[in-house]
C-alpha cells in the first residue's frame, strides 16, 4: 500500500482502484484532491456556506459509498462532479417549491405563525447574500455568475474554473453537446452584459 | 468581409477559437471594425477572469466528516492478498531463502502425491477392507437389534419362514407398536383432562 505521499503521485484511475480495495488512505485521497473543486462549484451553485459543505459532503459520502460501481472508462472526476451538480441542482429545486410558500409556511396555523415563518425565510436569505457578496465572493463577476440560470451556472463553473471541454461538460452533466456550447455561449453573454455597467 | 457588427454568437465563435469557413470573415471584420474589436477583448478579458476564479476551501475537518459516513469495505480477495503479503519477508535474501524453501517443499509435495497416484492400487485395496470391516459390523448391529425386539426364535422365523411370512411378522410388529403407541397418547390425554 503505497504513503500518502506517493498516494499523491497516483493519478485517478490508480487511487481509485486502491479504494475499491477497501483502503482507507485512498478515499482521502481522493477527498483531499477534489473538496476545493467540488465545494466551490456547490457554493457557486447554492451560495451558502454551510449548505454548500452539507451538500459537497452528501456528494462525497455517495460517490465514495459506491465506488465499487465506478466504471474506469470514465473520469472519476466527471462522475464527482456530475454527482455533486445534482445534489445542488435537487437542492435548487426542493428550494424552489419552498419559495412558492416564502409568505408563511404552509403549517402555520395562526396569523402571528404565517407571519413569523414567513419572516425568517426571508431573513436567512437576506443574510447568506450579505454574507455572500460582501464577504465571500465580493467580486462583480461572482455577483454576476450568481445570477445566472443554474444550469447556465454549472456549465460556466465547469467549463472555466475547472477547465473542463465541451465534451467533458457534455458527459458530466447528461446534455447533448449543442446544448453544452449553447448554454456556456448565452451564460457568457449575459455575463458581458452584467458587467457592462463596470466599464462605463 | 461583412458590412455590420458581429452579433453575439459570432462573438463566442472567435473565442472558441472555432475553424471554419464562416469564421475568416468574421475575424477580417474584426481587424477592420474598432467597436467589434473592443467588444472582441472585452469578451476575452472576461474568460481571463473567469479561468482565474479561486476555488473556495470548505471547513477544516471536511474530510473527517465525509470519512465518518463512508463504510470502508475490503473485498475478500483484497484481504487475503494483504494476509498473505503479511508472510514475505522483508529483506531480499530472507525472500530467496523463503522462496527456495517453498520451492523444495512444492517438490517434495509433488514427488509425494504422484507417488500416491502410482500406489492407487494399494489405495483401493485398503479402501475395500475397509468397507467390508463396515458392512460386517453394521449387519451384526441389525442382527443384534431384531434379536431384542423379536427374540431369537422370530428371528429364526422371519429368517427361515417364506417372503408372505415375514410380510405378516413385519406388519404386526408395527401394528402392535402402533397401538402401543395410540393407547400410551390416550392414557396421557385422560390423565391431563383429570387433572
Amino acid at each position: 500500500m503505497p504513503n500518502p505521499d506517493e498516494l499523491a503521485t497516483l493519478p485517478d484511475a490508480d487511487v481509485v482502484r486502491l479504494a475499491q480495495q477497501g483502503r482507507e488512505l485512498a478515499f482521502r485521497e481522493l477527498v483531499r484532491r477534489y473538496e476545493r473543486p467540488v465545494f466551490s462549484l456547490v457554493f457557486r451553485m447554492v451560495r451558502d456556506r454551510e449548505l454548500a459543505e452539507d451538500l459537497s459532503q452528501d456528494a462525497f459520502v455517495k460517490v465514495l459509498n459506491h465506488i465499487d460501481r465506478y466504471s474506469p472508462e470514465f473520469k472519476f472526476s466527471s462522475w464527482l462532479f456530475k454527482i455533486a451538480n445534482n445534489v445542488a441542482i435537487d437542492h435548487l429545486r426542493r428550494r424552489r417549491i419552498d419559495t412558492i410558500s416564502m409568505h408563511g409556511s404552509p403549517h402555520a396555523s395562526t396569523a402571528s405563525e404565517i407571519e413569523a415563518s414567513a419572516l425568517n425565510l426571508e431573513d436567512e436569505q437576506e443574510s447568506a447574500l450579505d454574507e455572500l457578496e460582501s464577504k465571500e465572493l465580493g467580486s462583480a463577476i461572482e455577483r454576476a455568475i450568481a445570477r445566472l440560470r443554474p444550469e447556465y451556472r454549472a456549465c460556466i463553473m465547469l467549463r472555466h474554473v475547472e477547465g473542463r471541454s465541451y465534451e467533458e461538460i457534455a458527459a458530466t452533466l447528461d446534455l447533448p453537446l449543442g446544448t453544452v456550447k449553447t448554454y456556456i455561449h448565452r451564460a457568457r453573454h449575459e455575463l458581458r452584459k452584467a458587467l457592462e455597467p463596470l466599464r462605463e | 468581409m461583412q458590412d455590420r457588427h458581429l452579433r453575439p454568437d459570432e462573438i463566442e465563435l472567435l473565442l472558441d477559437g472555432e475553424e471554419g469557413f464562416g469564421v475568416a470573415p468574421l475575424r477580417a471584420h474584426v481587424r477592420s471594425c474598432a467597436s467589434c474589436h473592443a467588444e472582441l477583448e472585452e469578451a476575452r478579458a472576461l474568460l481571463l477572469a473567469l479561468d482565474t476564479l479561486p476555488d473556495f476551501a470548505p471547513s477544516v475537518g471536511f474530510a473527517d466528516r465525509v470519512m465518518s459516513q463512508v463504510q470502508v469495505f475490503e473485498p475478500w480477495h483484497a484481504a487475503a492478498l494483504t494476509t498473505a503479503r503479511q508472510f514475505v519477508p522483508a529483506t531480499r535474501p530472507a525472500r530467496i531463502a523463503a522462496g527456495f524453501a517453498a520451492a523444495v517443499g512444492s517438490g517434495l509435495l509433488t514427488a509425494g502425491a504422484t507417488w500416491a497416484v502410482a500406489r492407487a492400487d494399494i489405495g483401493f485395496l485398503l479402501a475395500q477392507v475397509g468397507l467390508d470391516r463396515v458392512r460386517e459390523q453394521a449387519g451384526a448391529a441389525a442382527s443384534d437389534v431384531a434379536t431384542t425386539v423379536l427374540g431369537q426364535p422370530g428371528l429364526d422365523a422371519m429368517l427361515g419362514g417364506s417372503a408372505g411370512m415375514t410380510a405378516a411378522a413385519v406388519g404386526g410388529f408395527v401394528a402392535v407398536v402402533g397401538m402401543g403407541v395410540v393407547g400410551l397418547r390416550a392414557l396421557a390425554t385422560s390423565s391431563r383432562r383429570a387433572r
